[in-house]
């Protein structure tokens, strides 16, 4: 056997990538699964838009109910669906992510001086960009059904934003899961949890509508805010209970940016928790 | 650069540890393991599944924190310099999977990315391993297709991307066919000729054999032989010559190479003898057969094999010497960290108390 | 040997096959069954989720029970009842389904067929599983929902054509589930069945009357079948016995096993031809 017996320690060059350039690394990686591996990621975008259609067909007699922000069912019901459909792109990855765990993939990435704040973020560009996907196909399968925009083009940017923060604080809750279960087991509580999340807040109906037990929850729920953002650009402005007018306004939009700020935050964190945890 | 309290903290050796302990709960996979690599050297670190090898191999290449003692790669602390490091060592390890998704020429991409290659090189680096481990053909094809041999080819390419000093290899031809294997160890030989120190971890004793200048004897967590292959050898005792004579003059004979050692057990027909003085004693023995007018038909000399050394160290045989010799085999199964590690702590529990 | 005795041993074998098939398809259906209780997981989203929409539904759209074309209710968790039953329904029948796909996937099909175990049975058992589960569900959803203000106004009567429409839903249903996994011999096609099912619920009167409906929603919920289905059920729950409600909710369903056990024997017979 040959050796050379001198230091070798020169050898290496011992570079280390910038963080958004392993983080834009790992987002391409993530978006080369939509077309290889389509099944992962159809579902949860064919899922947005059976929900607007079906539920804006099925309930469509709660547009009557007095107080009601919108005559168009669509104009509720569509902006629920692409925010939904965004929180699925989002916990997509932590689907990924358990699956680079349970193969042994993910050793690699840690193994790599990529610096460990870009294992987080590389999936979270992944996400913003699925949900943006996402977030433009639905919408406009809502307009081509009838879906109307009233608050304008800051409307639109106001369901945007509201999709690519859904779906940050869903990438979060995903990775921080798929790190401590390491298996399917995550998955479930991933999906059961952002579920059940998205659906006690405003998702069917608006407060002023609804009665009892529900009424409560949603008022507390952060997402309620986040909808409630989300959903300016088409449905009627109101205050306490009455209807004003269509449009964007500040009073509807900062309960939303505080709630997308504070979920984020505290799921990145979580994240990042995580993933510290599996180095111990 | 920390300094450890109480350790060699100068030590320049490329891997360096001292009272390495990790627990899994209860279970003690690595027991205070102590090792000493020296810069361009390979070296074989063997055991059977669940002795600790993996367990080692995670600590040194940052994946799982010591529960006690210190390690250095490369000349920095693996938990406080984790960082520097990573971008000193490769890793092939035998559970790090490979995308199948993604071709080679991307996972490669993506390699060199995450060790911040910079972008001008990439293409070249990437194109130059793939030659280099004889996959510039498949570079296109999504990893799924590959055979294991490529895979194991390409794991190793993507350890290379940022030319480390240190390579770990753990078990780097389980399950490949023999061409794929020799293949494999042709190209450890080049990369150690190059300067790369490697650490090889390895069930194959034949292997440890071909390629390692030093071994170290893993089980139950603990370090229990360590050395070159041919000092661990000698330790075992003196090496055996086999004699075949005429059926008439066995007793003779018998007579005659009982001056040059303690007569051994051999096949029918034959004699051995463990040679005190070692194989340099060859040639005093025929010379003394001769004198005697023995026609000696057959001679040949067995050096104590790594297996003898394996066994006398463990008081078992790696799996597939034990039908030979009657020992025990090696049982138990090792897996990875954070929650693989810890199945695997269970299992080497269970193998521990069997 | 004798031909006499030949004749005794055929005649012992014929009666055995006879007498066995009973038993055989009550074995194959306490195994269903088994593998119903002792997996929680699969079981609990059913019997969860549709409990979760009512509640949902209730806070959400009981004002929208005052608006015209909606019956007189006290509560809208009256008028979800029977959506609820289908859904868990469905949700069990997609469940039953998969595990037959996992069987063939495993080898553990191939397996029941090497054995002398009747080739229907085989079928006839895992369905009479599905619909044993689907009665206790549909009793399930009812019993529970009671103790929040829902009043079957039939009665006890209408409780029991309730539990009995379940287990028909579950016969029905679990046919076209079986019939998918028997052809595809995939758990992940069957499935891929459920966003189908689930979107033919949303296109019926299961969750709003028809009446509220307009356009081609109205239509479509006029033709779909499962609109008549929880109409009868509903009107057990809401306005009280009548012919014509229990008709409904038991003929119905069998209508649909008339289309789907015929798949499923047809889907057996083209799998048996292919061992």
């Amino acid at each position: 056997m040959t050796s050379t017996s001198t230091s070798t320690f020169a050898h290496a060059p011992a570079t280390r990538a910038t963080t958004s350039r392993a983080a834009s690394g790992l987002m391409m990686r993530g978006l080369r699964t939509i077309t290889r591996l389509p099944s992962a990621f159809f579902p949860a975008m064919l899922m947005p838009i059976f929900q607007s259609v079906a539920f804006s067909g099925t309930f469509f007699a709660i547009t009557h109910v007095p107080g009601f922000p919108t005559d168009r069912s669509i104009n509720w019901f569509m902006p629920l669906g692409v925010l939904m459909g965004s929180a699925f792109a989002g916990v997509g990855l932590g689907f990924s992510l358990i699956r680079d765990l349970e193969t042994g993939f993910f050793d690699r990435l840690r193994m790599s001086p990529a610096p460990r704040n870009s294992l987080i973020l590389g999936p979270m560009y992944a996400a913003w960009f699925r949900s943006l996907f996402v977030a433009v196909v639905v919408a406009g399968v809502g307009f081509a059904l009838g879906a109307r925009l009233t608050g304008g083009v800051l409307g639109m940017v106001m369901l945007f934003g509201g999709a690519m923060g859904i779906a940050t604080v869903a990438t979060g809750w995903g990775l921080g899961l798929a790190f401590i279960f390491q298996d399917m087991r995550g998955a479930a509580i991933m999906q059961l949890g952002l579920f059940i999340s998205m659906f006690l807040s405003t998702a069917q109906a608006p407060l002023s509508v609804m009665t009892g037990w529900l009424h409560g929850v949603a008022s507390l729920n952060p997402i309620t805010n986040i909808l409630r953002m989300s959903r300016q650009g088409f449905v009627n402005h109101t205050v306490n209970g009455h209807t004003v007018g269509p449009g964007v306004t500040w009073h509807d939009t900062w309960g939303g940016l505080i709630a997308i700020v504070g979920l984020s935050v505290a799921a990145v964190i979580f994240a990042r928790r995580g993933l510290n945890k599996l180095d111990a | 650069m920390a300094v450890m309290s109480g350790t060699n903290a100068n030590n320049d050796s490329p891997i360096y540890a001292e009272g390495l302990v990790r627990h899994f709960g209860d279970v003690k996979a690595v027991d205070g393991v102590d090792l000493q690599v020296n810069a361009g050297e390979v070296f074989g670190f063997l055991g059977p599944n669940g002795a600790g090898k993996s367990t080692t191999v995670r600590m040194l290449t940052t994946l799982l924190r010591p529960t006690a003692g210190v390690a250095r790669v490369a000349g920095f602390d693996v938990v406080k310099e984790a960082d520097q490091v990573r971008r000193r060592i490769g890793v092939a390890l035998q559970d790090a999977a490979i995308d199948p998704l993604m071709t080679g020429h991307e996972l490669l991409a993506l390699q060199a990315v995450l060790y911040g290659i910079p972008k001008a090189k990439v293409r070249d680096r990437s194109r130059e391993l793939l030659e280099r481990v004889g996959l510039t053909g498949a570079a296109d094809r999504r990893v799924g297709t590959y055979s294991g041999g490529m895979r194991r080819r390409l794991d190793l390419a993507l350890s290379l991307i940022h030319q480390p000093t240190v390579l770990f290899l753990d078990e780097p031809t389980t399950g490949l066919d023999p061409m794929s294997r020799l293949a494999l160890w042709e190209e450890v030989r080049r990369l150690n000729a190059e300067g790369t120190t490697v650490l090889l971890t390895t069930q194959y004793l034949e292997e440890a054999d071909q390629l390692a200048d030093r071994i170290a004897i893993i089980d139950h967590g603990k370090i229990v032989r360590q050395g070159e292959p041919r000092e661990l050898k000698a330790q075992v005792g003196a090496p055996t010559l086999v004699i075949t004579v005429p059926a008439g003059q066995l007793d003779q004979a018998r007579e005659v190479l009982r001056s040059f050692g303690e007569l051994r057990p051999t096949a029918e027909g034959s004699l051995g003898v463990g040679l005190s003085a070692g194989a340099e004693a060859v040639p005093a023995v025929v010379r003394s057969l001769d004198d005697s007018g023995m026609q000696v038909q057959h001679l040949a000399l067995n050096e104590p094999s790594l297996d003898d050394v394996f066994a006398e160290a463990t008081g078992y045989r790696l799996e597939g010497a034990a039908s030979a010799s009657g020992l025990p085999q090696a049982q138990g199964a090792e897996g990875g960290t954070g929650k693989r590690g810890r199945k695997r702590g269970a299992n080497e529990s269970a193998s521990e108390s069997a | 040997m004798s031909t006499g005795t030949i004749a005794t041993r055929t005649e012992f074998a014929h009666s055995a096959e006879t007498s066995h098939a009973w038993a055989q398809t009550m074995a194959m259906s306490k195994r269903s069954i088994i593998a119903i209780v002792r997996q929680p997981a699969l079981i609990i989203p059913s019997l969860i989720f549709p409990l979760f929409f009512a509640a949902l539904g209730a806070s959400s759209f009981n004002r929208a029970t005052q608006l015209p074309g909606f019956p007189k209710v006290d509560s809208f968790l009256a008028l979800t009842l029977a959506a609820s039953v289908l859904q868990g329904v469905i949700f069990g029948s997609v469940t039953g389904g998969a595990a037959l796909a996992v069987d063939i996937e495993t080898g553990f099909f191939d397996r029941l067929l090497a054995s002398p175990t009747s080739r229907v049975s085989i079928l006839i058992g895992r369905l009479a599983g599905n619909a044993l589960f689907g009665s206790v569900e549909a009793l399930f959803f009812t019993l529970v929902m009671i103790p929040f203000g829902v009043n079957i106004r039939s009665g006890p009567a209408g409780i029991a054509v309730i539990t009995l429409a379940g287990g028909l839903i579950g016969l029905s249903i679990g046919g076209f589930m079986a019939a998918m996994a028997l052809r595809t011999g995939s758990a992940e096609a069957v499935q891929g069945v459920f966003p189908l099912l689930f979107v033919s619920m949303f296109f019926s009167s299961a969750f709003f009357p028809r009446e509220t409906m307009q356009g081609i929603y109205r239509t479509i919920a006029n033709y779909n079948p499962l609109s008549h289905l929880y109409e009868g059920m509903r009107d057990l729950v809401i306005t009280g016995w009548s012919f014509d409600a229990v008709l409904k909710s038991l003929l119905i369903p069998v209508g649909i096993g008339f289309a789907s056990i015929p798949l499923a024997l047809l889907a057996l017979r083209r799998r048996l031809r292919a061992v």
